[in-house]
């Protein structure tokens, strides 16, 4: 049969954002592939040579936004690896419980959207319920919805606001409930089951060696992740382990494991932070003035040439790393980065997916695609 | 959360670093052990390599010492002299050696295959040997060229593919023996030698204060206005 190419996007559903698939299609049968990016390249690297390092803050929560929060503390720690900051041991839970929350919400997210390609139009109301939950919760943090501006270099913007914990615990006891529910109504969903079952088989070793990182490796049956690995934070000192799912074949993972991957991600989230509550130096239910010493140290302003700062986190998706070469700014007094450079986990993974598509049928793009969570805003930056 | 404790970590690193000396010792490659200034609580090693070594100080790292994972390629840019702002030379990051440089990170994860149905559920505590987890920071540095090229390594990790293709596009460093390379980010259409990373290259409102003073960009023609299309 003749074969010909179709293209997909930058206005599609299968996208999940502004990009475009060239498929190159033999009858039903995905033969080739090209993906093309870029379409919302803002320079975010060259913008920041021109900031200091507390204004590059909102630009990196900009990158991701469904996941702000986790992009800048990515920042923040390789600001702080430049500058030589310390933080004060409170400052620190309180970004973890901030990450582990946008964590969850990213992943309820991603459930939202996907759950969609695969025929389950219900649970995409119901995610974008629950993720209100953790919404609401941030927003108690850092003022806003979505980009939240919430950690500095050297500490956090603002305390947790009195009763905080209270309503977290409370918010988490039900969220875990409702979980269930949501496993309950997708296990048991044979549509769900037939789209993503033996669809977008990949192992191990190749995903490592694409660079593909996070709970797409994970659920090929292999724990790895930075949290442990190359500690940072305070994760080495409360409790939960990085989700993990057994391969379900001798091709590897398929869409179904990922699926797995997150929905246990979500209930190791949920322990660390209730874990993190009950270890919060201070007390949860405590609440320190702006600038305290307990949640804000002043950090050095300026970095001078020939530091580097560096930082690899484990994002929602994956392996976030920045690196930053101090001075910078006019005339080299280190007030700004010198060069600032962006790794993007999904940049990476986004040409390894569009590969693997290859064998597939068409209709299996879009469950393949959206299993690995795509997000292009911080794909294109 | 059990995670890898400072004394495997410190193990890891020495081991890392005598056996790269010892093999590279007679080409110029050195390494040595780099400390995080805060936030990481662990070192790891830093490789200063001579742009016609890389290809072989790879191979190695993949090979030999189990480096399966390449993170990320960074190009940075020192030119003898650039403008900050408009009208305001005197700003010399770079020298006659160092016109360039690449770095890049690479991690050992050691990731094998589970068979179906097991999953490898890694005891943190007890891993030892070639086993811990290390993450590798090469530097690469070029001098003042117009030109700048080092050898691709895409062949060795498939995840330098994006990695190189981004770093030529916004950089312009350019990866000898890359397929297939094109631009990722930039207009596929963009010009030959337009790479914005380059330090000449200047976005609007670069300078803050050319930004306070005319922010919506009113009174400012496109810098290509004289020219004909």
């Amino acid at each position: 049969m003749a074969e010909m190419w179709i293209t997909m996007g930058p206005q599609h559903p299968m996208t999940h954002g502004l990009w475009t698939l060239r498929v190159k299609v033999d009858g039903e049968t995905v033969v080739d592939t090209i993906p093309e990016l870029g379409y919302i390249h803002r320079g975010v690297e060259k913008i920041c040579e021109s900031r200091d390092y507390t204004q590059i803050t909102p630009y990196c929560d900009r990158l991701c936004y469904a996941s702000a929060m986790t992009w800048a503390q990515s920042y923040i720690y390789a600001a702080e690896n430049l500058l030589g900051a310390e933080v004060p041991e409170r400052a620190e839970y309180i970004r973890l419980i901030a990450v582990e929350m946008q964590r969850i919400a990213s992943h309820l997210m991603w459930l939202g959207a996907y759950c969609p390609d695969v025929g389950n139009l219900t649970v995409f109301v119901w995610c974008l319920r629950d993720r209100e939950l953790f919404l609401d919760l941030l927003q108690e943090l850092g003022g806003s919805r979505m980009h939240y501006n919430f950690p500095r270099v050297g500490g956090i913007k603002r305390d947790l606001p009195i009763g905080f914990a209270m309503r977290a615990r409370a918010k988490i006891e039900m969220f875990l409930e409702r979980l269930k529910e949501y496993e309950m109504l997708l296990d048991e969903s044979t549509i769900f089951l037939v789209r993503t079952q033996g669809v977008g088989a990949c192992k191990a070793e190749d995903m490592v060696n694409s660079g593909v990182t996070g709970p797409n490796v994970r659920a090929a049956g292999v724990n790895y992740d930075v949290r442990w690995a190359h500690p940072y934070s305070v994760y080495d000192q409360i409790d939960g382990m990085a989700a993990i799912e057994k391969a379900s074949s001798n091709e590897g993972s398929d869409c179904y494991d990922r699926y797995r991957v997150r929905m246990t991600e979500m209930i190791e989230s949920c322990n660390m932070i209730l874990s993190a509550l009950d270890k919060i130096p201070g007390g949860a239910e405590t609440h320190y003035n702006k600038k305290d010493e307990m949640i804000y140290l002043k950090p050095p302003q300026r970095a001078p040439e020939g530091q580097t700062g560096f930082s690899n986190f484990e994002d929602s998706r994956g392996e976030s790393s920045f690196y930053l070469v101090g001075g910078g700014g006019k005339k080299g007094r280190g007030e700004f980065p010198y060069r600032i450079s962006i790794r993007s986990p999904m940049f990476i993974t986004i040409p390894y997916v569009a590969k693997t598509m290859i064998g597939y049928k068409v209709a299996d793009i879009p469950a393949i695609m959206g299993s690995f969570d795509p997000c292009i805003g911080e794909t294109d930056r | 959360m059990q995670s890898i404790s400072p004394e495997q970590n410190i193990t890891a690193v020495e081991n890392a670093i005598l056996e790269t000396n010892k093999r590279f010792d007679l080409v110029g490659i050195k390494a040595e052990a780099c400390q995080h200034r805060s936030g990481k609580k662990y070192s790891f090693v830093h490789i200063d390599c001579p742009p016609n070594q890389w290809p072989s100080l790879a191979k190695w790292l993949k090979f030999e010492q189990g480096v399966d994972y390449l993170g990320m390629i960074t190009g940075i840019h020192y030119p003898l002299e650039f403008e900050f702002i408009s009208g305001k030379p005197g700003y010399k990051p770079g020298t006659p050696e160092k016109g360039w440089e690449v770095v890049i990170h690479l991690t050992r994860k050691g990731i094998k295959n589970p068979n179906v149905g097991e999953q490898t559920v890694i005891n943190a505590s007890k891993l030892s040997g070639m086993d811990i987890p290390l993450e590798y920071q090469v530097s690469i540095i070029l001098p003042q060229t117009d030109e700048p090229k080092i050898p691709s390594v895409q062949s060795i990790w498939e995840g330098a593919d994006w990695n190189e293709k981004e770093t030529w596009d916004l950089v312009g460093i350019e990866f000898e023996g890359h397929e297939n390379m094109m631009r990722v980010l930039n207009p596929h259409d963009s010009p030959p030698g337009f790479h914005p990373l380059q330090k000449p290259h200047k976005i609007r409102y670069h300078d803050h204060n050319e930004m306070y003073d005319d922010a919506q960009g009113f009174m400012r023609k496109p810098l290509d206005s004289d020219k004909k299309k």
